[in-house]
């Protein structure tokens, strides 16, 4: 069974979860407030996926640590490079 | 830590993802349980619009990125070389 045959029966088992309850094709009955919770479902999920991982991207842009000895060497290392290529005749 | 404009960028972006989250949690999932004379509905449009905003969204989404790619292609497109 590969990775994609789950991950279809999985989304396949969950989509008809919810087609059952948002079209009633049980005729079970549900009260009415179960079905007006069932029917924007997908479009939740989706919404609830996209604000995490808005808030992911922004915590981590905000808790990314400045590396002050790496930046030094960095530029240590670049003029080096340059000093290097010039004396090799590279014109700069 | 990051510092200044990164710090608040980044929580802002926490921030907005929050109350969108509740927001939007509160119209899908907790309107349908609360009496339909509540003053809380006043504050929530149709139903029908929790769907509709955010295909809209997707959609502005889509064409954002596409008109960049488009637009970025097109500025770097270069004369074909005749050897």
């Amino acid at each position: 069974m590969t990775k994609l045959l789950e991950w279809v029966f999985g989304v396949s088992v969950i989509g008809a979860a919810w087609a059952l309850v948002t079209f009633d094709l049980l005729n079970l009955r549900l009260p009415e407030a179960y079905k007006e919770v069932a029917w924007p479902m997908p479009v939740y999920l989706l919404v609830v996926f996209g604000c995490y991982s808005l808030a992911t991207v922004g915590y981590r842009v905000a808790t990314f640590n400045d590396c002050e000895e790496a930046s030094k060497e960095l530029q240590d290392q670049i003029k080096e490079a340059k000093e290097d290529l010039r004396r090799k005749g590279l014109k700069m | 830590m990051a510092t200044g404009a990164d710090q608040a960028v980044g929580m802002g972006l926490v921030g907005f993802s929050i109350l969108l989250f509740t927001y939007y949690t509160i119209w899908v999932i907790i309107l349908p349980f609360v009496d339909s004379d509540h003053v809380a509905h006043q504050y929530f449009l149709q139903r029908e619009y929790s769907v509709i905003l955010p295909g809209i969204a997707a959609l502005i989404l889509l064409l954002s990125v596409g008109t960049f790619i488009g637009v970025v292609t097109w500025k770097n497109r270069k004369p074909k070389k005749v050897d």
